[in-house]
């Protein structure tokens, strides 16, 4: 539904600028889905005077108009017949709009025109193109037009729930919004004077239908003047996206949206037997309605008719053979309500949806009936003049009870948390002119309005509560806190799955370990592990101290294994290393250490066994490095002295060593009593956390354009290493380039000494076009060159 | 004209009908109906004819076209055919041969059992809270009360790295952690690494526990048996169910042992649990209000409970392991078994 600015504020004293209503209209539940600037588009044309004006010498119908435009006088070509010399104009300059039509320097028959004297349907404000618009004498030049007719204006367009038919019209918006703000809700004062004659004299009512209609309030006022609305009221029809049509037919609209009730005016000389009845429609009725339809309706459709005819669907659409027109001069008004279900089942058969039926559907109350059809009788009267008859006739068989709902004070502050005292909610709920009836201790009797059939039970009441105290405006308390490392928690159990799904077993030792490993380790006596915690009453010397390594633990465990035939062993821990030097407690980090001997996979009868290398413990680490987002990472030769020279590596992430891996040097493994070729990992997985925070990927787009793949296959010196081979080929064309993939090494006696042969599978792609033979061959070219002058290759 | 069609489409059925294979097939189609084919050049004579005989000529070519390429489709569904057969008899499987093995490795049971400790409890709304294994007095002690002379501060019972600094011998060291670190409401579980200086069939030198610590407004006795009894049953299973026996622990007050019926035997008695139908699981209580004094917290306003269970010896009723040795062993053949 669609609300203005200047006519809420009819009801209501507000003073906020658009942005600040559409917070209060949300966050009290009316959620604001756009926002539009009225009179924006006629921001352009301003007030001018005709100072002079000549026939056109070329033709008849256009006269030369010197317009004053407040600084300077125009020559402007005009046609219509009712322009006259020292008449205030709306004038619309060279360069200004109208719509989408740009006004622009013309030549008309030979004489030129600098701009447009306009009518009032060119300018949008009514459909009146007889001639142009005339202003009052004393309307200001040079000033816009805009402003001065206070076309100004900011309209809302609002999403209702269901639950609010109340919303429906701008007053119930005006009155959630007194309740919020604590401003004052003033209603139209309605009063009305009535001739002499009787309604009951010119008219009768018969409701035949009370099941669907409950509702019908039927006015008739004599001798009114149909014609054009006056400007304030077509202004506000215009800013909620309603066009003026006539005088009655605006007051009714303007009444429905005022109210959210619809109402409908019927011209009194063509009802048939000076009737409206109530009624189901008769199979095969047939009505031909205001939106040029005919319609054919059926037994159960409820319709309005005369005694002969239907005369509209009711609270849906009107007839066109009883509709207001220009010579209608006795009118019949009706307010009425009907059974919601009723009407929209009809207006979703028949696929008419109307203001009306919109409304209608929401379930809309029957007081209401009463007010809107005083109060549009009251417009009318002052608008359109005539003689309103006496009374009503006024069918409205059951009429509802007032509700009483009871609220529990303490039951607002179980369920809101929200401590208030009595007199604040009451003062909540009054505002939603709810009235007290009676207070008793931690018990207040709401009667409910008739237009809020939503509320029936205290927790209804609760919501309105919480509506005007604010959502959040809830005081919060603490419920859980977050105690928990659910980083580090999720990882490690993370890679522990990664382990076990490679074909790792998890070990578990005790933290004491033996000083003399460190030693036999080659650990330097300057080494952070040499900084161990001692045990003062330890269980034995080899349980003398806390672990700092998780190595020596996992290789009496591969020991154990193998002694007993497990010569294939994949295993894993996962636990605390201790560090202690001059703090009074310990350093205490987790540590995940694996190891590998044997062969790699389980003997399979197609394929020959092959034992594990340093790729197979390298391609371990990558992938619990990957599970960790951790891609950036170099690889350089590790100081460790565990490791066999050449055959070891530090894993360097942002210039932190974070772990290692490699072989273990025979000779160790051999004071060990390990005669199998061992290789091993370590990382310290809380170093890993401290350097680098959760990241999850972002979406980057998939290419359109299919991938073209060529080989690249060249002789290279070995002190070329593979990453700065790739940097080269990569940054060549870094676009175009998607993956570098190398798929094969070949050393052998063929290829010179200190040499190796290297097979590349290459990758192009682009996100623009497809890629030609012709561009990739160029592109290969230049890689080839790159290569040779940084690595001087030979290409094989 | 007739006769030169009639010849192309002779030639065409017998050289097609010689091949054995798609790829010839592919070629003879392209010779004989290709762009470039007799017939197709052929056709293009098509131009120097009259008008009124253009339709008949052109009907007529394509005719035969048509003929040909109906004689390579039959063909070319020859040829899958045979060559579908031919698959059948040559790729043999011994269906009992073993397939291609990707191994799976093992979590240690002491794992296992500490992620499932974990999991019930996340989803009943705790925290999972972790401290130092290396410890002060003041945690692993004073702030739980323990008298200076306890004889848990012995040396043949704790072992210690300085005076003052030790191994925790209970993670209830977490608790004092979290409570000096976070004001109520606490739902935290701490399982963790315990030391206690002692070496046997049923004891070991490092083991793992699990202690439990809920301080809010309004927390009973019932709450602590009613979460227990849910961990219980969600752990071992629906008829699992726990009593309390009077015991004494210097941090809770009451504090209780907690018995279960034996997972074994379901309560009839059995070796597992002696006979007596019951098994000692660990210890429980309501928070003594000198560790909410010591730590700050209103013990008027908040109440706590506590409890600790060992999460070896769950691993070890759950898995029907008979020596706590076996644990730290790491022989794979025991590992591999979980």
């Amino acid at each position: 539904m669609r609300i203005s600015y200047n006519w809420l504020k009819q009801y209501i004293d507000i003073n906020l600028n658009s942005k600040e209503l559409e917070e209060k209209l949300t966050f009290s539940g009316i959620e604001v889905e756009s926002i539009e600037k009225i009179g924006e588009e006629l921001k352009h044309i301003i007030i001018g005077k005709i100072v002079e004006k000549t026939s056109h010498p070329q033709a008849d119908k256009l006269s030369i108009c010197r317009v004053d435009d407040g600084t300077d006088i125009k020559q402007v070509i005009c046609g219509a017949p009712n322009c006259a010399k020292n008449q205030k104009i709306a004038f619309a300059p060279v360069g200004s709009k109208l719509g989408e039509f740009k006004i622009k320097k013309v030549k008309l028959r030979g004489e030129e025109s600098y701009g447009m004297i306009c009518s009032e349907q060119e300018l949008g404000i009514s459909d009146n193109h007889d001639g142009i618009m005339i202003l009052p004498d004393d309307a200001p030049l040079g000033k816009g037009l805009a402003s001065y007719l206070n076309l100004e204006d900011t309209s809302f367009e609002l999403e209702i729930t269901p639950n609010r038919p109340d919303l429906l019209g701008i007053i119930g918006v005006a009155r959630d919004l007194s309740a919020l703000l604590k401003l004052p809700l003033n209603l139209p004062k309605i009063s009305l004077k009535s001739g002499k004659k009787k309604i009951e004299e010119a008219l009768a009512l018969e409701n035949e239908a009370s099941e669907l209609c409950s509702r019908y309030v039927a006015r008739m006022i004599e001798g009114v003047t149909i014609c054009e609305s006056p400007a304030w009221l077509k202004k506000r029809l215009l800013a909620v996206g309603l066009r003026p049509i006539n005088n009655v037919v605006d007051i009714t609209n303007f009444v429905m949206m005022e109210y959210g009730h619809p109402l409908h005016a019927f011209d009194y000389q063509n009802l048939d037997g000076k009737k409206i009845i109530v009624r189901r429609a008769k199979n095969e009725e047939k009505i031909p309605a205001l939106d040029e339809e005919t319609y054919t309706l059926e037994q159960p459709d409820l319709i309005i008719a005369d005694a002969s005819k239907p005369i509209a669907i009711a609270g849906i659409i009107g007839g066109v053979n009883s509709h207001i027109t220009s010579q209608t001069t006795d009118i019949v008004l009706e307010a009425a309500n009907f059974n919601y279900a009723n009407i929209r089942r009809i207006s979703r058969k028949l696929k008419i949806s109307t203001d009306s039926s919109y409304r209608f559907e929401r379930n809309l109350s029957d007081e209401t009936a009463e007010i809107i059809s005083k109060r549009a009788a009251q417009l009318i009267l002052e608008i359109a003049g005539g003689t309103l008859l006496q009374g009503t006739l006024d069918s409205f068989p059951n009429p509802q009870k007032t509700n009483i709902v009871t609220l529990r004070p303490s039951r607002v502050e179980k369920l809101l948390t929200i401590k208030e005292d009595d007199k604040t909610l009451i003062s909540y709920l009054e505002g939603l002119e709810l009235r007290l009836q009676k207070q008793e201790k931690d018990k207040l009797y709401f009667e409910i309005p008739f237009f809020r059939k939503d509320l029936t039970r205290e927790i209804d009441l609760i919501e309105e509560i919480i509506r005007l105290h604010g959502y959040n405006n809830v005081e919060t308390f603490h419920k859980s806190q977050n105690i928990m490392n659910k980083r580090s928690f999720y990882a490690r159990r993370k890679l522990q799955d990664i382990l076990v799904s490679s074909g790792f077993s998890e070990v578990i030792n005790w933290s004491f370990a033996d000083p003399k490993d460190l030693d036999s380790l080659n650990i330097p006596e300057s080494d952070e592990r040499r900084n161990v915690a001692k045990i003062k009453n330890p269980l034995g010397n080899d349980f003398a101290i806390m672990r700092s390594t998780l190595l020596p633990g996992i290789f009496k465990n591969t020991i154990l294994n193998i002694y007993h035939g497990q010569k294939e062993l994949k295993l894993f821990e996962l636990n605390k290393v201790f560090f202690r030097k001059d703090e009074k407690l310990a350093t205490e980090k987790y540590n995940l250490t694996g190891l590998l001997t044997g062969n790699l996979n389980p003997i399979f009868w197609k394929e020959k066994p092959k034992e594990i290398d340093f790729y197979d413990v390298k391609g371990i680490v990558e992938e619990l490095l990957t599970s960790l987002d951790l891609v950036d990472v170099d690889y350089v030769t590790s100081k460790e002295n565990y490791f066999q020279p050449g055959s070891g590596a530090n894993i360097i992430f942002r210039k932190n060593c974070i772990g290692n891996f490699g072989k273990l040097d025979p000779k160790i493994a051999q004071t060990y009593s390990l005669e199998q070729t061992i290789f091993i990992f370590e990382l310290s997985i809380d170093d890993i956390f401290s350097l680098q925070e959760k990241r999850y990927p972002t979406y980057k787009s998939i290419a359109k354009f299919p991938p073209v793949l060529r080989d690249l296959s060249f002789v290279i010196s070995k002190e070329f290493m593979l990453k700065d081979i790739k940097n080269i080929i990569f940054k060549t064309n870094p676009k175009i380039i998607k993956n570098v993939v190398l798929f094969d090494e070949f050393i052998s006696n063929k290829i010179k000494e200190g040499y190796r042969s290297l097979t590349f599978s290459l990758v192009f792609s682009s996100e623009t076009k497809t890629l030609t033979d012709e561009f990739i061959n160029n592109l290969l070219k230049t890689i080839i060159a790159n290569l040779e002058k940084s690595c001087n290759i030979e290409m094989r | 004209m007739k006769e030169e069609l009639n010849k192309i489409l002779e030639s065409a059925k017998s050289e097609i009908n010689k091949t054995g294979s798609i790829h010839e097939l592919q070629q003879l189609k392209s010779r004989f109906i290709g762009k470039k084919s007799g017939l197709m050049s052929f056709m293009k004579q098509i131009s120097s004819l009259p008008k009124e005989e253009r339709p008949a000529f052109g009907q007529l070519v394509n005719e035969t076209k048509q003929k040909i390429t109906n004689i390579i489709l039959n063909c070319e569904a020859e040829i899958k055919e045979s060559d579908y057969k031919k698959t059948l008899k040559s790729e043999f499987i011994d269906l009992t041969m073993p397939g291609r093995k990707h191994e799976k490795g093992s979590l240690h049971p002491i794992t296992l059992v500490w992620r499932e400790i974990e999991d019930i409890f996340l989803s009943m709304g705790f925290d999972v809270a972790e401290g130092p294994d290396v410890e002060d007095e003041f945690h692993n002690f004073d702030a739980l009360n323990t008298p200076p002379d306890h004889p848990a501060r012995n040396l043949s019972d704790t072992f210690y790295i300085e005076n003052d600094v030790l191994l925790r011998a209970q993670t209830s060291t977490v608790q004092v952690r979290v409570m000096e670190k976070h004001k109520p409401p606490i739902k935290i579980i701490s399982p963790g690494r315990c030391y206690r200086n002692e070496n046997d069939a049923s004891h070991s030198p490092a083991f793992h526990q699990v202690e439990a610590l809920v301080v809010d407004e309004g927390v009973t006795f019932a709450d602590l048996r009613d979460i227990l009894n849910i961990f219980l049953k969600k752990m071992f299973s629906e008829n699992i169910s726990s009593r309390f026996r009077p015991h004494f622990f210097p941090f809770t007050e009451p504090s209780a042992e907690i018995d279960i019926i034996c997972v074994n035997c379901l309560g009839k008695g059995c070796n597992i649990c002696k006979g007596s139908g019951w098994l000692e699981m660990g210890g429980a209580g309501m928070v003594d209000p000198n560790v909410f004094d010591m730590l700050e917290i209103d013990s008027e306003k908040y109440t706590g409970y506590a409890f600790g269970l060992g999460i070896d010896r769950i691993a070890m009723l759950k898995f029907k392991i008979p020596d706590m040795r076996m644990l730290f062993a790491n022989d794979v053949r025991f590992l591999k078994q979980f």
